[in-house]
């Protein structure tokens, strides 16, 4: 048993549930771009995690974490052009208000 | 030792910079003017505002403060003399200084002020500006110094400093330093002219206090910064270690408060269209010139 | 062994408690400074868990992006301030039974899983920065030089879709 790892884990699980809940119960576009940022960084938590206590020899395992970084950026970026896009033809970023977007 | 060795000399660099600055602003020399407005500071009533988001409001000069000694924290004032010689030193300076936007931001909202909030978003404006000339800068010399302690970086410049190794670099980082510590003619965030203060306006008391000290402590440490990413640091003839880094800071530091007051204010989005259309380029010029001479010239 | 533990539970606490904050406060800035001081607590785990530079690296990022969402969500939001208690939210049964599920499984895996043998020799922090960039710029400088692009075809399409529409001219 590695607690230390485990403990690394269960914060990321934590903020993982955490950042799910967000996502799925909030109505505003930049809220849930918050709730995907909060999932990422317990994507970064636990890839930190396993290179410390599993891989320490690997230095891909850093990588994947500015790769997950540079996610973290892009989805932001990506999130905020929309959302300007959206408030410009449509003067909300609500979601309950997007139904048209829907299939 | 160290650390109270660094905070005492932090004390008089602020002081002494207080000094320079009353002098660039007034044309006149008063020695106890620092002492008599801090203590009439601790004096005055701290006013608050009605409905204020008052964790903001009185966190924002404490983060501003901290930040400004985590940034201290890695310069070194001369070999030993350092609080903590972290391997990744100059990122840890980058770092610690982006949290002034952070505290900036708390302290322009905290208050429920139209100005302080315009003062407190409009210094988000300025860091988009000079954020990535702060950083370009820095990978360039740590470009030469292959590391990225700050110890390292004085010790690679002991041939040649960098100000005559990438003169670029420094001209680029010293603009950026001076929006990063909003001095004229960046001072967008307090703007005496059109915003009456920007984010001091709504501080009082000692919470203002706390703000003017916390952003002495940010210029010595961006004065610091450069010294010791272009001007060697410790390192020079006859005089002490300790000395010639004092000397050198004061310098840079006078310098920074006093000369920007000589040009006009820059509108932000003029600084904004600088950096990116002139000095990211610049900065990029910088990088493959000395990436270039490092492989060429052993120096 | 223990001190590790200690500072790696008091701030993912930190974390997790920030990361609550930002779905119970009404007030937009205050939510989005949570997620920075979550982020920032993140990077301090990074700390104590020895990998220095991805963890100044996270404290320093996300202290921009986080201050540039602040103003998004200043931006687009009705009420930034959050002084007039608006509920923001739909579907809350179902999102918290879809959060803990997710929170349960991954800690029923954590927890159950047999993890090996715990890796011994942590290299001192300038030999992980250079191993990680002799790594970036050798055997993954595909990848990074990919993710490198993405971010620039990402900085130009979102401004693309954001700026405004040229009025169309009278004929």
């Amino acid at each position: 048993m590695i607690f230390e790892l485990m403990i690394a884990l269960t914060v990321g699980a934590a903020m993982f549930g955490t950042g799910l809940y967000g996502v799925l119960s909030q109505t505003n576009l930049v809220m849930i771009i918050m709730g995907v940022e909060l999932i990422l960084a317990a994507a970064l938590v636990n890839l930190v995690a396993f290179w410390r206590y599993l891989h320490p020899e690997e230095p891909a395992a850093q990588m994947f974490v500015l790769i997950i970084m540079a996610v973290m950026a892009v989805e932001m970026t990506v999130g905020f052009g929309i959302a300007i896009a959206r408030f410009r033809s449509r003067g909300s970023v609500e979601m309950e208000e997007a139904r048209e977007l829907k299939g | 030792m160290t650390v109270l060795t660094v905070l005492l000399s932090l004390a008089a660099g602020a002081y002494l910079i207080a000094v320079l600055e009353g002098w660039a602003v007034h044309g006149r020399l008063q020695p106890a003017r620092p002492v008599i407005s801090a203590l009439a500071l601790l004096g005055r009533e701290s006013l608050l505002a009605r409905k204020p988001d008052r964790l903001f409001f009185e966190v924002g000069p404490v983060l501003l403060l901290v930040a400004g000694l985590l940034a201290v924290a890695v310069i070194p004032l001369a070999p030993g003399l350092i609080v903590t010689d972290l391997a990744t030193g100059a990122l840890f300076l980058n770092a610690a200084l982006a949290y002034v936007l952070v505290a900036l931001i708390m302290a322009g909202w905290g208050p429920n002020g139209a100005y302080g909030m315009i003062g407190g978003w409009r210094f988000l404006g300025q860091f988009v500006a000079y954020a990535m000339l702060v950083v370009m800068p820095i990978t360039a010399v740590a470009l030469r110094a292959e590391s990225l302690s700050t110890v390292d970086i004085v010790m690679s410049q002991s041939a040649l400093w960098n100000i005559a190794y990438q003169p670029l670099g420094f001209a680029l980082f010293i603009a950026a330093a001076m929006g990063l510590c909003w001095l004229p003619p960046l001072d967008l965030p307090t703007a005496p002219g059109d915003l009456a203060g920007g984010i001091e306006a709504e501080y009082t008391g000692v919470r203002l206090a706390v703000l003017r000290l916390a952003r002495m402590v940010v210029i010595l440490a961006l004065a610091g910064a450069t010294v010791t990413f272009y001007l060697g640091g410790w390192l020079g003839p006859w005089l002490p270690a300790w000395a010639w880094s004092g000397i050198k800071i004061l310098i840079v530091a006078g310098l920074m408060v006093s000369t920007g007051r000589l040009v006009p204010r820059v509108r932000e989005a003029r600084y904004l269209e600088l950096s990116w259309k002139l000095g990211i380029p610049l900065a990029l010029i910088n990088i493959f010139v000395v990436g270039v001479i490092a492989l060429v010239v052993e120096i | 062994m223990i001190v590790p533990m200690i500072f790696l539970v008091f701030f993912g606490g930190a974390a997790v408690w920030f990361g609550v904050v930002v779905f119970r406060t009404h007030s937009m800035v205050r939510s989005a400074l949570a997620l920075l001081f979550s982020q920032t607590a993140v990077g301090l785990m990074f700390l104590v868990m020895q990998a220095e530079f991805l963890g100044v690296l996270q404290i320093m990022m996300m202290a921009t992006e986080m201050s540039v969402m602040a103003i998004f969500m200043v931006m687009f939001m009705m009420d930034p301030g959050g002084l007039g208690a608006m509920d923001m939210t739909h579907q809350k049964r179902l999102s918290l039974w879809a959060g803990g599920i997710g929170l349960g499984a991954a800690l029923a895996v954590i927890w159950l899983a047999d993890w090996g043998p715990a890796g011994t020799d942590i290299p001192g922090a300038a030999q992980q920065t250079e191993d990680l960039g002799r790594e970036l710029l050798g055997r993954s400088m595909l990848i990074f030089q990919s993710a490198g692009l993405t971010i620039l075809t990402a900085m130009v399409a979102a401004t693309m879709v954001a700026i405004a529409p040229a009025k169309e001219q009278p004929k």
